[in-house]
């Protein structure tokens, strides 16, 4: 009896093993069939605020201290997105860096003043005892990103 | 008699509980210390960098320059990814290790992540990253661990039950998290 509960519970565990591998989702399902291309989205950031999108590509960089964005590279050369996750909620482990991902959320496209960009610049310096120069921020600065609901992770 | 039956089965749930929750019990406990500490390390994961450097790549066509990195390198299997972050930088995706060259210079950044093995799991069981059923596991477990700590009260009687030396024990226990609380909030 002890045997069999003992190989039964054995087998279940390497099954589970087994079948864990492939691709895995994160938060909710990827529900989007159309894909948006990350290049479109950077092109034309306005057009896409609030929108729904289906995005895909390799995992360029992840949060090291949460594990709360993934970095997504895009259709063209030297793109890249954030895909912003609710702390907590959805935890990217490290090592899906350079995996490729399909990811679904809502652009986020914010805007910030140079007296903003100043503001937090100090800020940033002060908590992180770094040198910052007021003089280096010239112009307003549009940060986009993606407000990630689900992905699904996988190799290619 | 009423009094006998319910500590007797306050005893036997404190037991068998304890017998069902002691490996989560074990689990969540050196995960607490892990996450603790995550000021000072990493519980999860053990990142290493490295510097090496390989000959400057002219080439800005990506198969030439996977070729050239994978040659120079000694890289046996293409990569996962391929990615450009920047005009001057050339990133090779492998599983756990990334490889960010510097064209213009040769300088390759290597970095390697591996998980903490069995720590890791315990930690992403202990902050609930799976979620999904997970989250009604662990809240089983959490219930269990209220139920332990309150029926534990009532195990022994006299000289060394509530009303005797556990009396003063619950007090401090009580009283540490309270006045450590009013001191960091109001006093420090």
């Amino acid at each position: 009896m002890k045997k069999t509960l003992f190989i039964t519970l054995f087998t279940m565990m390497i099954t589970l093993i087994a079948v864990s591998g492939g691709k895995k989702n994160y938060g909710k399902d990827v529900t989007l069939k159309e894909t948006t291309k990350i290049s479109a989205i950077i092109a034309e950031p306005e057009k896409f605020n609030g929108q729904r999108v289906k995005v895909e590509g390799p995992i360029v960089d992840v949060c090291k201290t949460r594990g709360c964005w993934i970095k997504i590279g895009g259709d063209k050369e030297f793109e890249s997105v954030r895909f912003k996750v609710e702390d907590g909620v959805i935890v990217f482990p490290l090592e899906i860096k350079g995996k490729s991902v399909v990811a679904e959320g809502i652009v986020s496209v914010k805007k910030y003043s140079v007296e903003e960009q100043i503001k937090s610049g100090k800020e940033h310096a002060e908590k992180e005892g770094t040198e910052f120069d007021p003089a280096s921020i010239k112009e307003p600065k549009i940060v986009l990103q993606i407000n990630g609901e689900g992905a699904q992770v996988g190799d290619k | 008699m009423r009094r006998f039956f319910w500590r007797r089965w306050n005893v036997v749930l404190h037991r068998d509980i304890g017998y069902f929750s002691v490996a989560l019990v074990i689990i969540y406990g050196i995960s607490g210390l892990a996450v603790n500490h995550v000021a000072d390390w990493n519980p999860n994961y053990v990142r290493t960098k490295e510097i090496v450097s390989i000959h400057p790549i002219a080439s800005i066509e990506k198969d030439t320059i996977i070729a050239t990195m994978m040659d120079q390198l000694h890289l046996t299997e293409l990569p996962e990814n391929y990615f450009r972050p920047d005009p001057e930088t050339a990133q090779l995706f492998y599983p756990g290790t990334t490889y960010s060259v510097d064209l213009p210079t040769g300088n390759v950044l290597i970095e390697q992540t591996r998980r903490r093995m069995v720590l890791f799991e315990m930690n992403q069981l202990h902050v609930n990253a799976p979620k999904g059923l997970w989250t009604y596991i662990a809240d089983l477990f959490a219930v269990s661990l209220i139920f332990m700590g309150i029926s534990g009260l009532f195990i022994l009687k006299g000289k060394n039950g509530l009303k005797g030396r556990g009396k003063w024990f619950v007090s401090v226990g009580t009283a540490l998290p309270l006045l450590y609380w009013i001191w960091y909030q109001y006093l420090q």
